[in-house]
């Protein structure tokens, strides 16, 4: 692998991307990046949450267009690339998420990707099956062609993708986190695979964010922050270390509102929580009156499906919620609005409001009985309620009628939050709650969750900014693996919150 | 295999029914009985593949009974007018996939619910059909029975030409490119857009192909009678929904054989007669058919929920 | 300052409202058959029009809420058809007395709507192949205990009155249906359920995650849908003086098809009460019409069936214009 990185020089590469920018309304989520990829050749690329990794994979799908900056794919300038150009030029992407028949067969599935026949073309079932073996043995995986796909684990359907896009020729594989959710033995079967494809000429990027097994495969690493290509680097040539400081790489610039006084008695307590279907095992946590607990952790390290089993969406299949020193039991989000607890979802257009209501109606959703008495709307009184919080909150509306779709993802945000503002809660969870925020309104959102806990909330936080999760909290748990592995103080420093994160031997001793 | 689990338990139903038969009253099993029992629903099957066809494919149509009905007074009116019967068979054919094509038009094309859109050619359809015949019988020419062939061959050609159906749409189903493409769009339209197939038009053609499936049903029932009912059809919609639910095709879409469907139908129509050899009064007879699409219903809803549907 | 060109695009939306146009196409309807028609716009047969109207008002009505929640329910025919049938034979057979076999009538509707919903909600199968699989269900069960020809006859005059005699100059039917009328419209826009029954509509998930029992939402609308059923079952018997099996065929369609006409989203969160009521004038106009301008009643039935797929088509293009122009201001926004 060595040699195949020294000599990259000399080879044509399969893809490079010059100076590519793209910015999303205000934001800039590419800032001219530069990128290659040689044949034989497994790049890694590595950065925080929204640093842009997946802008620039939508790109090289052609699922998104750069605004600016050049693609050359085997040496060939392209200009406007889409997915279907993408696909016949060998570009393949193996989501984390397969996109796959799952009411049909293995076999079929790999058939009809490779490409669609005329109607009346005999579908020839033995060749598909050889086929699909043939494919599924390059890929190591032991998978029956005749499976229906539904009945396949997350990680032997990553498999059957592979093989899919393997089946296709495809020159440029893309891998987005596909060990996230595969055991150590399923795991080893991969990097054999990704190892194969390597071996014959394809060239992976593949992205993960975990340290020892971009050591273990990858022969380059690119890492990304805020947009930009911080360094290119040969594996041989760095460490953990340097990698998560690169990572990381800022000063926290932004001032954070400070904690007042000590935390109160505790509110929550979750003794030894397990949920199978989000993949939670043996929690406990005590979150205090008045305090913000941070829980930090990267995507898929199981944060917002403790968020969902706490809010009830997906309960627990064992052990306790007390509340106050009392247990309470959970099954339905009903029962956790009515003991107090709230949640403010990641995905807000999809959970965190109903776009297609009033502002007014979207802020009284959770607090029908307290606001409208005997069920009867009282138009007046949520007229009057929606319009101090649009003043006290400097939500830009048209007014308290205009449906939550007419508004920015920001002003959304804000009306999802006055929901829970209104119910008065004792808990408040909060999920990436200054995602594609801009700056100004994510400030206001900190002095609110600040002024919330102040008030004698206690607050969980969920968040992947870790500037911001350091400055806000009064303690971080993190979370790896669906359960937590270090408990910090607040301040704690940034390092250490991600070497814990990611799962770095020396974040053992930390634990508190 | 476990492909074929779906289709287990209609045939076990069908095959305790039939035990319970041969058991407490054999008279079930006579030749002439049984052979016109099969005549008769010999057209049922036929838009029973058709309709396995539409639910595989995500849809559904509750339109076929007037399209049915349409079908058969228009066949006959052309038979009473001394036309050849070939001819006046491809008429049907040819005005069953206009009528299915209109449904697929608007169900592919503007993207409107097909539960909708269907209820509302079924009204229309039905209601200018009464407009137009105002009741009005049909009377056949006598050369229009059994296509002249005399009644116990007549019976003989349409049971084979509904299994030979039956078997070439289940070829196809299966062995053609057109039927899998069907299965992968009711599987997932979104996922088949990516792989290249075009889900509106295999929509379209699912729509226009049930019509012409309705066209024929309607000329192999036309023979069998001296007249032609223009409230023929009546209900038939759900019949044949049915049947396609019990054998075992998932409502979701993208599931299910035409096998099952047929094994679906012959439960479903045997009940009648059984229950008369039972001693049972007929009357339960839709009610038990209720009873059994509920079954299959509930059946559909736990499988789904064993297999965690997140 | 403000409040003026709220108002003025208050007064823009009500004018160009799916509702204010159904409104006038009725009253256009009405004045052409008025012109045609000699007796068509007499008392006697605008009173006759509400008799033969109020069953299928009454489904319409309360296929609103569920339509709302985007789903359906197909069964509320035969469950007229079924509870006429229990009506019949609680009051001949099993000797009860009419307003404890009124009273038990409303229970079994009660009851099989509960049947409907848990099915729905507990197993998440989509409304449309339960109420299906009930729609047989119920059917079968009025003609398996009528064995297909029994037929209830000789009601006392009492309960004849409801549906043939005029109460203080209305037909006496019209009362129950005004009733219901207020309740369901109260319902749905201005109470919470309503809110509620839209939400749900709108976004099942979302809806859930803002706290509020959506299956026990669900549950009111289909329960109240099988009550109603009920309802009009007893009112269906005392107008044509009969219980039979086949009471009510096809009226799930006709009731379908006034709420989607009504304007009410098929796909759910969209919709008013006033508007089905609309919906349900407008076919009761038509087929009643049609008739005095000695047109064959069938046209009717063609003119809803085509009435319904332009109002649908309408619909969708619009919503894809509007579609349009929203993406379009969110792209300046920016």
């Amino acid at each position: 692998m060595e040699t195949s990185a020294k000599n990259s020089d000399r080879l044509t590469p399969l893809l490079r991307l010059n100076s590519i920018a793209k910015a999303f309304g205000a934001v800039n989520a590419l800032k001219g990046v530069s990128f290659d990829l040689q044949p034989g050749e497994v790049h890694a690329l590595l950065g925080e949450n929204g640093a842009g990794k997946s802008t620039l994979i939508k790109i090289i799908t052609g699922a998104h267009q750069p605004d600016s900056g050049a693609i050359e794919i085997a040496g060939e300038s392209v200009s406007r690339l889409t997915p279907a150009m993408a696909r016949k030029l060998g570009i393949a992407c193996i989501y984390q998420q397969p996109a796959l028949f799952l009411d049909l067969t293995v076999a079929e599935n790999i058939a009809l990707r490779l490409g669609a026949k005329n109607a009346l073309h005999r579908v020839q079932w033995k060749e598909n099956r050889e086929n699909a073996e043939k494919f599924l043995r390059r890929v190591g995986a032991s998978v029956a062609p005749d499976a229906e796909v539904r009945r396949l684990s997350m990680p032997e359907q990553q498999l059957v993708e592979i093989a899919c896009a393997i089946g296709a020729g495809a020159r440029i594989v893309i891998m987005d986190e596909p060990t996230a959710s595969l055991t150590q033995k399923e795991q080893l079967l991969l990097y054999k695979v990704v190892r194969d494809l390597r071996g014959h000429g394809v060239g992976v990027i593949y992205i993960s964010h975990r340290l020892e097994e971009i050591f273990a495969l990858a022969d380059r690493v690119t890492v990304l922050r805020d947009g930009e290509s911080v360094a290119t680097n040969n594996v041989d040539d760095i460490d953990e270390t340097a990698l998560i400081r690169m990572m990381v790489g800022r000063e926290i610039s932004q001032v954070y509102p400070l904690s007042q006084g000590a935390p109160g008695k505790t509110v929550l307590t979750l003794r030894g929580i397990n949920c199978e279907a989000g993949g939670i095992r043996d929690i406990s946590l005590e979150v205090c009156a008045g305090e913000i607990l941070g829980l930090a952790g990267l995507v898929g390290a199981g944060r917002t499906e403790l968020a969902r089993v706490i809010f009830g969406v997906t309960p627990a299949d064992a052990g306790e919620i007390l509340l106050n020193g009392t247990t309470i039991f959970i099954d339905t989000p009903a029962d956790a609005v009515a003991h107090g607890i709230a949640y403010l979802p990641e995905d807000r257009r999809r959970h965190g409001v109903i776009l297609e209501m009033p502002i007014a109606a979207n802020m009284t959703m959770a607090v029908h009985q307290k606001i409208f008495p005997q069920s009867w709307l009282r138009f007046a009184a949520e007229r009057e309620l929606a319009d101090d919080y649009i003043r006290d909150l400097g939500i830009k509306a048209p007014g308290h009628d205009a449906t939550a779709s007419s508004l920015s993802g920001g002003n959304q945000q804000k009306v999802a939050l006055a929901r829970w503002l209104v119910a008065k809660p004792k808990v408040l969870i909060l999920d990436e709650p200054t995602q594609g925020v801009d700056v100004g309104a994510k400030v206001e959102i900190h002095k609110l969750i600040r002024s919330l806990a102040a008030k004698g909330l206690a607050v969980i936080m969920i968040s992947s900014d870790l500037p911001e999760i350091i400055g806000m909290s009064d303690r971080i748990a993190v979370m790896r693996g669906g359960t937590i592995v270090a408990q910090l103080p607040g301040g704690s420093d940034a390092h250490s919150v991600m070497a814990a994160a990611l799962g770095q031997r020396e974040a053992e001793g930390t634990h508190s | 295999m476990k492909g074929h689990l779906r289709e287990l338990s209609p045939a076990f139903a069908l095959a305790a029914l039939l035990l319970l038969l041969a058991a407490f009253a054999p008279g079930f099993y006579q030749l002439h009985p049984l052979l016109s029992l099969f005549t008769r629903e010999a057209p049922t099957l036929v838009m029973v593949c058709g309709m396995s066809l539409i639910i595989i494919c995500r849809q559904i149509d509750i339109s076929v009974g007037s399209q049915f009905a349409i079908c058969s007074v228009c066949a006959g009116l052309l038979a009473a007018m001394h036309w050849p019967l070939a001819l006046v068979l491809v008429a049907s054919v040819v005005l069953g996939a206009v009528m299915g094509s209109i449904n697929g038009l608007l169900v592919a094309v503007l993207q409107l619910p097909c539960i909708v859109v269907t209820l509302a050619t079924m009204v229309t359809w039905r209601q200018g059909l009464n407009w137009l015949r105002q009741g009005e019988f049909v009377n056949l020419p006598d050369n229009a029975q059994w296509f002249g062939l005399g009644q116990v061959a007549g019976q003989c050609a349409l049971i084979s030409a509904a299994l030979i159906l039956l078997a070439l749409m289940a070829f196809a189903a299966r062995h053609l490119a057109a039927g899998r493409y069907i299965y992968a769009v009711g599987s997932d339209a979104e996922a088949a857009r990516l792989a290249g197939i075009r889900p509106k038009r295999v929509t379209f053609a699912t729509f226009a192909l049930m019509g012409a499936l309705t066209g024929l049903a309607a000329m192999m029932n036309l023979v069998q009678s001296p007249q032609v009912d223009p409230k023929s059809g009546t209900g038939l919609e759900l019949k044949v929904i049915a049947a396609v639910v019990v054998g075992g095709v998932a409502i979701s879409g993208g599931r299910g054989t035409l096998w099952g469907p047929f094994l679906g139908l012959l439960l479903l129509v045997a009940i009648g007669p059984a229950l008369t050899q039972l001693h049972v009064e007929a009357y339960w007879e839709k009610a038990l058919q209720g009873a059994i699409i509920l079954l299959a219903v509930v059946a559909e809803g736990l499988r789904n929920r064993k297999e965690k549907v997140y | 300052m403000r409040a003026i060109p709220n108002l003025a695009a208050r007064v823009k939306r009500i004018a160009v409202s799916h509702e204010t146009i159904l409104l006038f196409i009725v009253m256009a309807e009405w004045l052409y058959f008025n012109s045609v028609g000699r007796h068509f716009g007499s008392l006697d047969n605008t009173f006759d029009i509400v008799r033969q109207t109020v069953e299928i008002g009454l489904l319409a009505l309360v296929m609103t809420p569920i339509i709302l929640t985007g789903g359906i329910d197909l069964s509320l025919g035969s469950l007229l058809g079924l509870c006429a049938i229990a009506f019949g034979k609680l009051w001949r057979d099993a000797g009860l007395g009419i307003p404890s076999a009124i009273a038990c009538t409303l229970a079994i509707g009660a009851l099989a709507g509960g049947l409907n919903s848990m099915l729905i909600t507990m197993l998440r199968l989509p409304p449309l192949i339960v109420t299906l699989g009930t729609y047989s269900l119920f059917r079968g069960l009025a003609e398996a205990i009528t064995r297909g020809t029994d037929t209830f006859t000789n009601f006392p005059a009492s309960f004849l009155f409801l549906g043939q005699e005029r109460w203080h100059g209305m037909p006496a039917q019209f009362p129950i249906f005004l009733l219901v009328t207020i309740v369901v419209w109260l319902l749905v826009h201005r109470t919470t359920f309503g809110r509620c029954f839209r939400a749900i509509g709108f976004s099942p998930e979302g809806t859930r995650y803002a706290g509020i029992p959506v299956n026990r939402r669900l549950a009111l609308a289909y329960v109240m849908a099988g009550t109603v059923a009920a309802l009009a079952a007893i009112t269906y018997t005392a107008r044509l003086g009969q219980a039979r099996a086949d009471a009510g065929t096809g009226y799930e369609l006709f009731a379908i098809t006034a709420v989607v006409l009504g304007g009410t989203s098929i796909f759910g969160g969209i919709g008013s009460v006033h508007g089905t009521l609309l919906g349900v004038t407008a076919i009761a106009v038509l087929s009643n019409g049609l008739v005095h301008a000695r047109q064959p009643r069938e046209a009717a039935g063609v003119l809803t069936g085509l009435l319904l797929i332009a109002a649908l088509t309408l619909s969708v293009l619009l919503k894809k214009v509007v579609d349009i122009r929203s993406s379009r201001q969110t792209v300046v926004e920016h």
